[in-house]
């Protein structure tokens, strides 16, 4: 019986061979600019410049991420810019998820006249792309005197609707018999939210944070329009000004773009669940 | 007494629902809703960035303007351009991959990892890696050069027009590819099982199962994945400005974004530049529209 077989056995080993050999095609193809980045930022910059490049090179040559670190005129700025970038970042997060956990909860756990209204009024804000509305959004900010401070690049990215209504489909399901226990136990509306809704977004709050974190990790628009200062810089902005403007050494520019990049991959590594799989409408939040 | 303090019960909950959508909506309200109205205002007017003077009423004039202005009208061509040669690959070559991956039984996260791995870097980070690959002396042109067995040959990858373009619909294409897989990924995977086995039992082979019963039950997922990859690069940005600030020619990928940009920012010229916001927001609003509408409908498909 095995020792004949059917010519669609074939055809389906033919296809299985096609398939793997294409994924691993692609797989290299899509890989090779990372592992670029990787080892040129081992190498100096003469080395890059070889033809053909050399893909591995016998000695790591560290001093591109000393110089790198060290900045152009030896200020430490990028480092500086680094921090920036965290801080920004961190507070964009932090409270985006605590207004959205505010908000959310307030529209699924409360019942007021115009909550329809109110939170079709914040999903139509989903409908507004940022690209949009940046010089209003920069004239507004100026006006305030917010230009070149951190408030300015953390504050328009706070109020979020698609945070608002991922945590209000997190709140709806939670059961109000546990709130109004909490309320005869005479507990505050603000300490049950603290104390009892909050611990358990857990989920959710990860969530949120993370896609929060990478759009001000990844943001160069904004703070293109309102930093003025190079200490008020964030990495987007400093790797445009100091790598692509003023031509810098190649091992020094990806280096710095590894160093750009580490939270990110450590982000990617220990959280990879919560970075990939939930990421579906990320595309129509500001940012 | 007991029913009125039910009542204030429940009015106590009102306002405190109140208290707790409040702060949003004040916010929403000055970086959302004021600058969308500001920017229906301001194309409506004349305004340089750095004057004092109110702006003066124009009507019409900035749109009637934006359309017979060459600058304007290229960089339509160029987001067109862009768009349309960076998610038509995209969604054709995810939705292949897709099936791939769904179709081996071994690495599928694997393979769905490195493809995503792209994506954890800043558009920024993408653009100045691909900036060295273009680079004349940079692998582009080394690989290209071993695939035809030509020695020496440089493509000008930053610097031909036809080029240039390809190149930044390459960065985002390498970027992107592998969220849209995964993207499609869960798709198939929520197509239920037993319709593949119930075609498997009626005699299908693999290719028709993926043509009669795969392909037409993720039409939502391909609907909603094109109207994604349409709208992401409808606002490209920070590629076409790393590579110009690099030295690329401006010409060929001064997208949308770019130019509202350099006409606020360099030109001064507020009105003219909300209104492109404007009719960039119109373009947008209607696929953000049709996404809404797509991703509702999603989940009742398999009825």
């Amino acid at each position: 019986m095995s020792a004949v077989r059917p010519k669609s056995w074939y055809l389906e080993k033919l296809a299985q061979v096609f398939i793997w050999f294409f994924l691993i095609a692609v797989c290299i193809l899509v890989l090779i600019p990372l592992l670029f980045m990787f080892t040129a930022s081992t190498m100096p910059a003469i080395d890059i410049l070889k033809l053909p490049y050399p893909w591995f090179s016998d000695h790591f040559h560290w001093q591109n991420f000393w110089n790198g670190l060290r900045g152009p005129e030896g200020d430490f700025i990028f480092v500086r810019n680094t921090l920036n970038s965290l801080i920004v970042a961190v507070s964009v997060s932090f409270f985006t998820v605590i207004l959205s956990s505010i908000t959310g909860y307030g529209l699924a756990k409360f019942k007021f006249k115009g909550r329809n209204l109110v939170f079709m009024l914040i999903m139509a804000t989903m409908m507004i792309p940022f690209e949009a509305i940046m010089i209003p959004l920069y004239m507004v900010v100026t006006d305030m005197g917010l230009q070149d401070t951190y408030v300015g690049l953390i504050i328009p990215f706070v109020a979020n609707a698609f945070g608002i209504f991922l945590m209000r489909q997190f709140f709806i399901p939670f059961p109000d018999e546990v709130l109004d226990a909490a309320r005869i136990d005479g507990a505050s509306e603000p300490r049950i939210f603290w104390n009892v809704v909050l611990p358990n977004a857990g989920p959710a709050i990860a969530t949120l944070a993370i896609i929060a974190f990478r759009a001000q990790w990844d943001n160069l628009l904004w703070p293109l329009l309102i930093v003025q200062s190079d200490e008020m810089k964030t990495i987007p902005l400093y790797i445009t000004k100091y790598m692509a403007e003023t031509h810098s050494d190649e091992g020094i520019m990806m280096a710095v773009a590894v160093m750009a990049s580490l939270p990110m991959f450590i982000l990617f590594f220990t959280l990879s669940k919560y970075f990939v799989s939930t990421e579906g409408l990320h595309s129509s939040t500001k940012g | 007494m007991r029913p009125k303090q039910g009542f204030s019960m429940e009015q106590k909950k009102a306002r405190w629902g109140w208290i707790f959508v409040t702060p949003a909506l004040i916010l929403f309200s000055i970086f959302s809703f004021y600058p969308m109205l500001n920017a229906f205002y301001e194309s409506f007017h004349n305004k340089n960035l750095l004057s004092l003077r109110p702006p003066r009423y124009v009507g019409w004039a900035n749109y009637t303007y934006l359309f017979q202005s060459k600058d304007f009208l290229n960089s339509v061509k160029n987001t067109a351009i862009f768009t349309l040669g960076t998610f038509i690959p995209l969604l054709v070559v995810s939705l292949i991959l897709a099936a791939f991956i769904m179709s081996i039984k071994k690495f599928q996260r694997f393979f769905q990892m490195a493809f995503y791995a792209p994506a954890v870097l800043s558009s920024v980070v993408a653009a100045l890696i691909w900036l060295l690959i273009f680079d004349p002396r940079g692998i582009a042109n080394q690989g290209l050069n071993t695939l035809f067995g030509t020695s020496g040959v440089n493509y000008n990858w930053l610097s031909k027009p036809g080029m240039l373009r390809l190149s930044t619909i390459i960065v985002y294409f390498w970027k992107y590819v592998g969220y849209f897989t995964i993207v499609f990924v869960s798709g198939i995977g929520s197509i239920p099982h037993n319709l593949h086995e119930a075609a498997l039992i009626d005699g299908a082979n693999r290719w028709q199962d993926f043509w009669y019963i795969t392909f037409p039950l993720l039409k939502p997922t391909t609907l909603l994945v094109s109207i994604m990859a349409m709208i992401q690069c409808l606002k490209t940005f920070s590629t076409q400005y790393l590579f110009i600030t690099a030295g690329a020619p401006t010409r060929p990928i001064n997208v949308i974004t770019l130019n509202i940009y350099y006409t606020a920012i360099k030109d001064h010229r507020i009105g003219r530049a909300s209104a492109m916001s404007i009719l960039l927001f119109l373009v947008m609003f209607f696929f953000t529209y049709l996404q809404l509408k797509v991703s509702k409908t999603e989940e009742v498909t398999y009825m």
